[in-house]
């Protein structure tokens, strides 16, 4: 059971976001049996927190590298990007429409505090991948009893 | 598009056998000026290696394993809004299609398959004589 603090981020809504990913949780909604794909220009994501970093996937089919813009403050990460239509050409008849397109962005309130000058993003096959070292005061420590 | 790999058609009998989990994946279809159809797939997270696709029968299928995005080990998961999964989708090919000249390529978890139109069925216009 992940702690409810309300820290002191730039984000005034990452105390319910919080409550609403810990709701989720409890409804059921894991990675059994999430099946959401190419969600449209909402892309999902993946919050995977081990012992020196964190690792932040994000599903964007279709955005290249030059179209994505990643941005850390204190301990809100954000990804912004732009999924472009399929058809690069003018006069063509669409016959089926499923995937989005457009702007799209997304704030993730990361559950540890990390060392924003270690960050590593690397995008393959429609999946970003970003690796965020944990800051020193944030690795569990363990402590002996004398 | 960043990089894209070219990916070789197969005409077989047999397609492939997508196992019960797999989902269809979201496409795009459209028709250029030309007469080609042009589908776009997103198979996130499948590696150009894993990619199928197959003409059979007028059938056009699409295989693609992206389930190498699952949990890697000793992380626990905070939040889960994606899994890997497997792609599977089947589509009837309309007689217009040449089927000798179909292509398809993957970029940045799009697959991309051109039909171009066949010759004999493209638009042409008929000139007027006059008498």
């Amino acid at each position: 059971m992940a702690v409810f603090r309300w820290p002191n981020s730039l984000d005034p809504w990452s105390g319910l976001r919080q409550m609403q990913r810990e709701l989720e949780r409890l409804m059921g909604r894991a990675a059994s049996d999430s099946r959401s794909i190419g969600g449209g220009i909402y892309p999902p994501v993946n919050v995977l927190n081990g012992s020196d970093d964190l690792i932040v996937q994000c599903e964007v089919a279709g955005v290249s590298k030059d179209d994505l813009d990643i941005s850390i403050t204190g301990d809100t990460l954000v990804i912004r990007g732009r999924k472009l239509p399929s058809a690069d050409e003018q006069n063509v008849r669409f016959q089926r429409r499923e995937r989005g397109s457009g702007d799209f962005s997304r704030t993730i309130v990361l559950p540890d505090k990390v060392d924003a000058d270690r960050v590593e993003a690397n995008l393959k096959d429609g999946i970003l991948t970003i690796r965020l070292s944990k800051s020193e005061a944030a690795k569990p420590r363990q402590i002996r009893v004398s | 598009m960043t990089q894209s790999d070219d990916i070789k058609i197969k005409v077989t009998p047999s397609a492939p056998n997508p196992s019960e989990k797999a989902v269809a994946p979201l496409v795009d279809i459209y028709e250029r000026e030309d007469g080609a159809v042009v589908l776009t797939a997103e198979i996130p997270g499948a590696d150009k290696d894993k990619i199928d696709v197959r003409v059979d029968k007028g059938v056009l299928t699409i295989w693609a394993d992206g389930r190498s995005v699952d949990m890697p080990e000793n992380y626990a998961a905070t939040y889960v809004g994606f899994s890997g999964a497997e792609y599977f989708r089947a589509f009837a090919l309309s007689d217009e299609v040449d089927r000798d000249r179909i292509q398809a390529k993957v970029a940045d978890g799009l697959l991309i398959v051109t039909l171009p139109r066949a010759q004999a069925v493209q638009t042409r216009k008929i000139e007027i004589t006059a008498g």
